[in-house]
């Protein structure tokens, strides 16, 4: 049941994950821990942290969701449900995309979107870092690897690596 | 040497391969290593080809590098190419992201530091997620309407806590009206 559930839930966030995972971080937090309780607050952090550290695409994050949902079956099913809607929608965009290259929509869809998926981005952001009731802490870290980004060209790498030292020594 | 001079892969094998070679030693972020491993080392395209292709893939719903794997493969060999193209990225990250993920529970039952290190890292990661933010914003904060947009989407789904469902479906239409009236 919890695996049809996952795939039916993932699916539907797959069509709307304009911008790609980021963009849905603060509903799949709001589903899985709030709605569901399938992990507490700060599993959810944890399994996130997981995914950013470890080489690949963020979609992956999925899949540690649906692997304490439902273990290996679990793992398959949510990165599928989470990549498939949107690799169809992908596959016959891409023709019309270039077709309508001069129309005015497609401009007006472009413009569009930016602000929605600014938004969105920085939704997930704040959630996470807020996983349960404000922590001055885990926004501090936060507000130190923005800082970090924005003034510098570091590789993230490095700057998750200050957030495990600064985990280390403040939490 | 040429620069503009590129030849997409030449066989299934050789697709699957790339991608893999992505996925494989992708720490940090999918983009920088499909740019160099497609743009730079293997010449399958131009910079400008991938730029345009990673701007669909932004705006197409779905992840970004997954979606760029299925346009791709399928450009240079047709819906086998996409599946191959996706196979060859998830394979490595899978496995790795797994493996990591149950030594970490294993471990961190037992030790309250791994947990701090770990949960220190998602705040981090947080981080990263508002500077990305930031960064695309800018070019927006110029618009008033655009700047309005983006906070009233912060405070439903951030504060308010509403469904993305509900969200995105409003938010875009608002947007799209917003941007034929030339407000964004």
């Amino acid at each position: 049941m919890s695996l049809v559930e996952l795939a039916l839930y993932f699916g539907l966030l797959s069509l709307i994950s304009v911008g790609g995972m980021p963009s849905v971080m603060p509903e799949m937090q709001r589903f899985v821990v709030d709605v569901k309780g399938w992990l507490t607050p700060a599993e959810f952090i944890q399994a996130f942290a997981v995914g950013q550290a470890a080489p690949g695409p963020n979609v992956l994050i999925a899949s540690l969701i649906g692997w304490n949902v439902a273990g290996l079956a679990g793992a398959f099913v949510a990165l599928g449900a989470m990549c498939f809607p949107a690799a169809v929608v992908a596959w016959y965009v891409a023709e019309l995309w270039d077709r309508f290259k001069d129309s005015p929509w497609r401009l007006a869809v472009q413009r569009a979107i930016a602000p929605i998926v600014v938004a969105m981005i920085l939704s997930g952001g704040f959630v996470l870092a807020t996983p349960e009731s404000p922590d001055w802490r885990l926004w501090l870290i936060a507000g130190a690897s923005v800082a970090g980004m924005l003034a510098s060209k570091l590789n993230p790498l490095w700057l998750l690596a200050g957030g495990a030292i600064f985990g280390a020594v403040l939490l | 040497m040429n620069v503009t001079q590129v030849s997409p892969p030449k066989n299934l094998g050789e697709l699957f391969i790339g991608f893999l070679w992505i996925g494989a030693r992708s720490f940090g972020g999918v983009l920088p290593w499909a740019y160099r491993t497609m743009v730079e080392e293997r010449r399958w395209m131009t910079g400008a080809d991938f730029t345009e292709t990673i701007g669909l893939c932004q705006f197409l719903p779905g992840p970004n590098i997954g979606n760029a794997s299925i346009v791709l493969g399928k450009r240079w060999f047709g819906v086998r190419g996409s599946i191959v193209a996706f196979l060859g990225l998830m394979a490595a990250p899978f496995v790795w992201v797994l493996v990591l993920y149950v030594l970490y529970v294993d471990f961190a039952a037992t030790n309250a530091t791994l947990r701090a290190v770990v949960t220190g890292v998602g705040a981090a990661g947080a981080g990263l997620f508002i500077g990305t933010a930031v960064k695309l914003g800018r070019p927006l904060a110029k618009r008033p309407v655009a700047l309005v947009l983006i906070a009233a989407c912060f405070l439903c789904v951030a504060v308010a806590r509403f469904s993305l469902v509900i969200v995105i479906p409003v938010g875009l239409a608002i947007a799209l009206l917003a941007a034929r009236k030339n407000w964004l």
